[in-house]
């Protein structure tokens, strides 16, 4: 029976290591997830980890040294599946906020000096995609319980999840809230994916789009409808690239190029 | 059809008695300015003083998310828990034949047994209102009721007129009919039809129905559709608030530790990129244009052609609820050749000015 479970190993490379603690964190389920699958690696939990062939890989945190590059490329080989979870995997994290190079390196040396780092080089962080195929991404910041469990259980019974996902709004609906964007709030719900229960919302915050960005969501008709609205163009924009990591730097730069 | 009087002050005492046997659902005010139907308990709750609620009364007979069955490889059970005695309080004629056109779809072809069951143990009892400037209902001639309720209650200065529109609401009249009286004078029918007559013309939103399958046939490639699809944030929320809307999506939810799944329904809308995905990860309508085309072809031409009227019945959500101002309104009057202020006209504007500069 043993060798019929999926062999499964959970990594952290850059982040705060929130998806690795809320997978820890589902107390009532975590006898169940130890006996559906075969846990190799998860190094947050428990001690004698092995590292080799896997069918899963859940990858979380950014890429942000060359090690980790090295790193991630062996989870690669190693592993049939491999999933992006949390927010700085699946689109970079908030430390991916730099995307001119040029940019990057003069404020790396503005806070560390010219310091030569010995142990391993660092690179501007980029979500795990910069670097390697990645079969499917779980956001969130961190992700969330209920989307972990149902995602977990539906790729263990080879069952995986659909392709396009929904934007915040949706639950927010499903949750009979008053828009707050209607109101003239800035939310980013509609450019947000969906998967949080809405919860800002609920508790009449905007959403601040931490769950990432929708790959298809309409961030050009929002952005007018906001500067009509009255907001400030740089605060929309950095609202929107917030938590969107490397993921709309087109979009940015077509912002830009609208400002000269 | 028979029609009663109900003093004010008899209203609560009558809820009191109906909702010994079922759960009674109400608005109530969530919001500053917004309501919400809710089962309530505490009847001092209840806002009868409201609009429109953010969401129709559809969830309450189908909610967002329903458990439809589990499943194991060779059996299944299915879960009808949200079949329960119900009486909806305070339904706006619009939403009465709202529900009548929810009625038909789950019962085309074949019988939707999680609505159907859901409905056949729920009762309506219908609340007179008075338009805002967003209600569209005297245009889709859905103001009035004519079924698809148990009892209508009409406000008047000291009392109510119950219409009792079927058996069953005669029976809740029936449990205490000393709270109800038949003598209606002249005075109280002169009231009524005055009542009728100035909320006939305070009726501010409009536009012509009859024209619009015609519309939507002759404006089938018209750039305006384009327009809309550009604007469009695909947020899905004209759709989730639209009285009429009744798609759904079904998925699996596997159980840990046991070979056995839950099957969900929840609310779908054909406006979401998503709602068009298929197996392999095909997308028919990727476009938000098409989409829309889609939307708009369904409320304003296909039921129109099939039952004579539209699949609108003028609640005017999708008009308080669409952020970039797509709805009903300004599509429809733009299909007529109306000039309108709508976010989604200047944002094209300003989008050719800018590819001219
Ligand atoms: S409040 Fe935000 S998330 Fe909710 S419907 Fe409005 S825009 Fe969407
Ligand atoms: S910021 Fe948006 S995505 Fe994040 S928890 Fe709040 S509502 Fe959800
Ligand atoms: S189309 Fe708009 S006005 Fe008509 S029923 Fe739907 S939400 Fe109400
Ligand atoms: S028409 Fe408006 S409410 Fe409907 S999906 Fe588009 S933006 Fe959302």
């Amino acid at each position: 029976m043993e060798n019929s479970k999926l062999k499964i190993g959970i990594y952290e490379l850059t982040g705060c290591a929130g998806d690795a603690l809320l997978i820890l964190d589902c107390e009532k389920e975590l006898i169940d997830i130890f006996n559906a699958a075969d846990i190799q690696s998860f190094v947050m939990a428990k001690s004698d980890n092995i590292e080799g062939d896997l069918d899963i890989a859940l990858v979380e945190g950014s890429v942000t040294t060359e090690k980790e590059i090295e790193e991630l490329k062996d989870i690669r080989q190693r592993s049939k599946i491999v999933v992006a979870i949390g927010l700085c995997a699946t689109v970079g994290g908030i430390q991916a906020r730099f995307l001119d190079p040029k940019e990057w390196n003069e404020r790396f040396k503005k806070v560390y000096g010219n310091i030569e780092m010995t142990h391993t080089k660092p690179v501007q962080s980029k979500p795990i995609d910069a670097y390697i195929d990645v079969d499917f991404y779980l956001p969130g910041c961190p992700i969330g319980k209920e989307q972990f469990l149902i995602f977990f259980t539906r790729i263990l019974k080879g069952n995986p999840p659909e392709k396009s996902q929904n934007p915040v709004c949706v639950t927010c609906k499903y949750n009979e809230n008053d828009c707050l964007l209607k109101k003239g709030i800035l939310c980013l719900g509609p450019l947000t994916e969906d998967g949080c229960g809405a919860i800002c919302i609920n508790h009449n915050l905007p959403c601040a789009g931490c769950w990432g960005p929708l790959k298809t969501g309409n961030r050009t008709s929002e952005y007018y409808l906001l500067k009509e609205k009255g907001f400030d163009v740089e605060h929309i924009k950095k609202k929107m690239a917030n938590y969107s990591g490397t993921k709309i730097a087109s979009f940015l730069k077509e912002l830009e190029k609208e400002k000269k | 059809m028979r029609i009663v009087k109900l003093k004010k002050e008899n209203l609560f005492p009558f809820l009191e008695v109906i909702s010994k046997e079922a759960d009674l659902w109400a608005p109530v005010k969530k919001y500053e300015d917004k309501h919400v139907f809710k089962a309530v308990e505490d009847f001092s709750e209840i806002d009868l003083d409201y609009q429109r609620t953010i969401i129709p009364p559809r969830r309450i007979l189908l909610p967002p998310k329903t458990n439809m069955f589990e499943a194991t490889q060779n059996t299944y059970k299915e879960d009808f828990s949200n079949v329960s005695k119900k009486i909806i309080f305070g339904i706006h004629a619009c939403d009465v034949n709202a529900l009548v056109i929810m009625d038909r779809f789950y019962n085309f072809a074949y019988d939707d047994p999680y609505y159907t069951r859901a409905r056949e143990n729920t009762l309506i009892l219908g609340y007179s209102c008075w338009p805002d400037e967003h209600c569209l209902c005297k245009s889709t001639n859905t103001h009035i009721v004519t079924e698809g309720y148990d009892l209508f209650f009409s406000k008047l200065d000291t009392h109510y007129l119950v219409w009792i529109g079927s058996s069953q609401g005669d029976d809740l009249i029936r449990k205490q009919p000393s709270l109800f009286n038949e003598d209606i004078s002249d005075k109280d029918i002169q009231t009524y039809l005055n009542w009728q007559k100035e909320r006939e013309d305070a009726f501010q939103a409009e536009i012509d129905f009859i024209d619009m399958p015609d519309l939507i046939e002759l404006k089938y490639n018209d750039p305006l559709w384009e327009e809309l699809g550009k604007a469009c944030l695909a947020c899905g929320s004209c759709t989730n608030v639209c009285p009429t809307c009744n798609c759904y999506n079904v998925y699996d939810k596997p159980i840990l530790g046991k070979n056995a799944s839950k099957i969900v329904r929840c609310w779908d809308a054909c406006t979401l990129e998503n709602y068009s995905e298929v197996a392999g990860g095909e997308n028919f309508r990727e476009n938000r244009a098409d989409r829309l085309k889609l939307w708009y072809t369904h409320k304003l031409q296909a039921y129109i052609s099939k039952y004579g009227k539209p699949a609108c019945v003028g609640c005017g959500r999708c008009i308080v609820s669409c952020p970039v101002d797509i709805n009903v309104l300004t599509v429809g009057k733009t299909l007529s050749g109306e000039k309108v202020d709508a976010f989604w006209k200047r944002f094209n504007l300003q989008v050719k000015k800018e590819v001219r500069k």
